[in-house]
């Protein structure tokens, strides 16, 4: 017995296994705590509330939801905006931070400056700033009955930027995504050179089957946004809230995406390059297969923290109306009243999504990692 | 468990600093506040005009910071006694179940779920809040369904959300809906054109309108959609602070009804024209002891804030900016629909 506690790693273990032991009689006891209070308080009454109607309309969703769509529904409508305008951004953003990333390390000294100038100005306001600022913009334009017409097809108001659009259902475009990629696993399958042209033209057909077949007869082809009392009926809106969110947090996410995206670049060391080059690669091999792997797994962890942050980003948009994720638990708490159930709900959303993220960049990350080294 | 902490230090204290009146054996909220002699009331986010704004000198002003002078007056004999603590729409009901606040007074309606589900309770109405539609006086619009696909923007959370909805799919009117969490970024859209009408409570409609760069771009469309009494509130269970928010109220009512004013009261004490009044103004004893308070509580809150149509007229009424008319909110015999409860 004796020897038991001389060993030292006897001692190690049992002081592990102690700490563990506290903290999760803590943690257990913390929870237990809390329960009891929330229960006496008649905070948390369960998730039943999810199934009763909400009564209040939600001004923009990907799916039709109304004053009689479910708690659940209107959630969920909440999650796809935020996921809506948060995909764009991270994919906006980051083509045009490429682009600032390539301006700041070009030797031409006007490309330079400006990519300079672009990332010091938009960097260092406070993107709930810069997404007023351009929500007050959107808003300013003229009204609906004077709005600018671009051949009587596309118009633009302080209602937002209405559009043509085809007449497809929303099963239609369902079918054309899922057409696509089908396309593209069958094309990557075949080994031939004109694989591309291809896939292309087969996405063509199908949109143009599913535009010609998919609409109710007397529908035209194309649905043309027309002025009709107070509003633009027909064709798509890209509304203000919509629009102005997205374009505040894409130059804002541009600019530090910018950054990582020329420090991941400015990495690689140039020895690599330089024997590239003597191994007679063309400079578009150098960068296809030396530069860009390198420099992207250099800018990975910070560009996923990016995203991330981005993602988040997206709640400001309950400043300017837009319906998203955060705005719709908001609105919810205030009419259920189900604090703690809402709360939890929204933390589990954006946990989910910002995972995925971070899941998909892993993934990319080991499918560019250099084979053959551990 | 905390607060039952703080209520047995509560109690510990009271007992040591030797009580003496009928507010130490008070227990419960009421006498928590008592203790700790300050009043947690809501304040807003910003501001909601005529109802809970900042002025030029940085003070809390209001319809319903008044109140909540009022109410501290009554249980605490000052109305600087009140602690106002900025809060938005959302946060109410969670910093009421938290502790964080001791009363709502936030033009709050009285809605079934937020009665017997979040743990709340209501006090009688102290303000009834008719919700009307104000559109931009250049779309011509003589009532709701001349709208018709317009615009209409409205507080998030509020019960506006809900009566809109109500009255637009009631009536088959279709309207694109907008919601905003802050005042001011509402007002900001519907000065820019974003919105072609707001719906809302009326006096904060009249003080949209009041504070446009041009007031007469704006009308406020005569259908009433819906009739929203407000009440005041506290968490389930505290009857006894409750008693008092309803009788502080039915105090401020039967000050009007008896033409007491904070001018006259002095004088009204002196010579009391009924026995009601002798009653309220503790010249018989009474009216205090029963809620646990001093016997000139009412006279304080009359003597410092007035009665219920001078903080109106004070706060959005005639003697404001917003000029809000006393309508539905009258005294019974002027044609509204308030009333004080009986006084024995």
């Amino acid at each position: 017995m004796t020897t038991l506690f001389t060993s030292q790693k006897f001692r190690r273990t049992a002081t592990q296994v102690l700490f563990i032991a506290v903290v999760v009689a803590t943690i257990l006891a913390v929870i237990l705590v809390g329960r009891t209070n929330i229960a006496d308080q008649g905070i948390a009454t369960g998730f039943g509330f999810l199934s009763q109607t909400t009564g209040w309309p939600v001004s923009f969703s990907i799916i039709e939801v109304g004053p009689r769509s479910t708690y659940l529904q209107v959630l969920f409508a909440g999650l796809l905006n935020t996921m809506l305008v948060g995909f764009m951004t991270l994919f906006f953003a980051t083509l045009l931070g490429l682009f600032l990333a390539l301006m700041r390390i070009s030797n031409n000294g006007l490309m330079k400056l400006a990519g300079t100038t672009y990332v010091e100005i938009f960097r260092n306001v406070p993107v709930i700033l810069q997404v007023f600022f351009w929500y007050a913009i959107l808003t300013h334009m003229p009204g609906p009955r004077q709005a600018y017409s671009l051949a009587d097809i596309a118009f633009f108001s302080n209602r937002g930027l209405m559009l043509p659009a085809p007449s497809l259902s929303g099963l239609d475009i369902v079918l054309f995504l899922g057409g696509c990629v089908a396309i593209i696993i069958g094309v990557k399958a075949t080994k031939t050179k004109l694989r591309v042209p291809f896939a292309v033209f087969a996405m063509v057909v199908l949109f143009a089957a599913l535009l010609l077949t998919g609409r109710a007869p007397d529908v035209p082809l194309w649905s043309v946004p027309e002025l009709k009392g107070l509003r633009f009926v027909g064709g798509v809106t890209l509304k203000p809230e919509f629009s102005a969110l997205l374009i505040g947090l894409t130059l804002f996410g541009a600019s530090y995406i910018g950054e990582i995206i020329r420090g991941g670049l400015i990495s690689v060391d140039k020895g690599k390059l330089e024997a590239g080059s003597a191994l007679g690669m063309s400079s578009f091999q150098i960068n296809r297969y030396i530069r860009i792997p390198l420099a992207f797994r250099a800018m990975l962890p910070s560009l996923s923290n990016q995203y991330i942050w981005l993602m988040k980003g997206t709640t400001v948009g309950i400043a300017i109306g837009y319906p998203d994720y955060f705005a719709i638990v908001s609105t919810s708490i205030n009419q259920s009243g189900q604090t703690m159930e809402l709360l939890a709900l929204l933390m589990g959303g954006f946990i989910v999504v910002n995972y995925s993220i971070g899941f998909a960049m892993n993934l990319l990350n080991s499918r560019l990692k250099l084979k053959g080294r551990s | 468990m905390l607060t039952k902490l703080m209520k047995f230090a509560t109690v510990a204290s009271l007992a040591f600093a030797g009580a003496t009146s009928a507010q130490a054996q008070e227990e419960g909220l009421l006498g928590e506040i008592i203790a700790r002699d300050s009043l947690l009331c809501t304040g807003h986010n910003g501001s909601y005009l005529g109802f809970a704004e900042v002025d030029a000198q940085g003070e809390w002003q209001g319809f319903d910071i008044e109140m909540c002078r009022a109410l501290a007056t009554a249980i605490l004999g000052s109305p600087d006694k009140v602690q106002i603590i900025p809060i938005s729409w959302a946060q109410r009901f969670p910093a009421i179940q938290s502790g964080d606040i001791d009363v709502i007074i936030k033009v709050t309606g009285w809605t079934m779920t937020r009665d017997t589900e979040l743990g709340l309770q209501y006090s009688r109405p102290y303000f009834i809040g008719p919700f009307y539609v104000m559109s931009r006086t250049d779309l011509g619009a003589e009532n709701i369904s001349d709208l018709e696909g317009g615009v209409f923007c409205v507080n998030a959370g509020t019960t506006v959300e809900r009566v809109l909805a109500d009255y637009m799919e009631t009536n088959a009117i279709e309207y694109e809906p907008l919601s905003f969490e802050k005042g001011e970024e509402l007002r900001a859209a519907l000065y820019a054109g974003r919105c072609d009408a707001i719906a809302g409570f009326g006096p904060f409609l009249s003080s949209t309108r009041v504070n446009a760069p041009n007031p007469d771009d704006f009308t406020i469309i005569g259908d009433v959609i819906k009739l929203e009494p407000e009440g005041i509130v506290v968490r389930q269970g505290e009857d006894d602070f409750l008693d008092v928010i309803n009788w502080m109220v039915s105090a401020l009512l039967l000050a009007e009804e008896n033409g007491i004013t904070s001018e006259n009261v002095d004088e009204m004490r002196a010579n009391p024209p009924s026995a009601t009044v002798e009653r309220l103004l503790g010249v018989t004893p009474g009216v205090g002891a029963r809620l646990g308070l001093q016997d000139d509580w009412a006279y304080n809150v009359i003597k410092t804030v007035g009665n219920y149509g001078q903080i109106y007229d004070r706060t959005v009424g005639e003697g404001s900016r917003y000029q809000l008319p006393r309508g539905l909110n009258n005294l019974w015999n002027n044609g509204g629909l308030l009333y004080p409860l009986v006084l024995d």
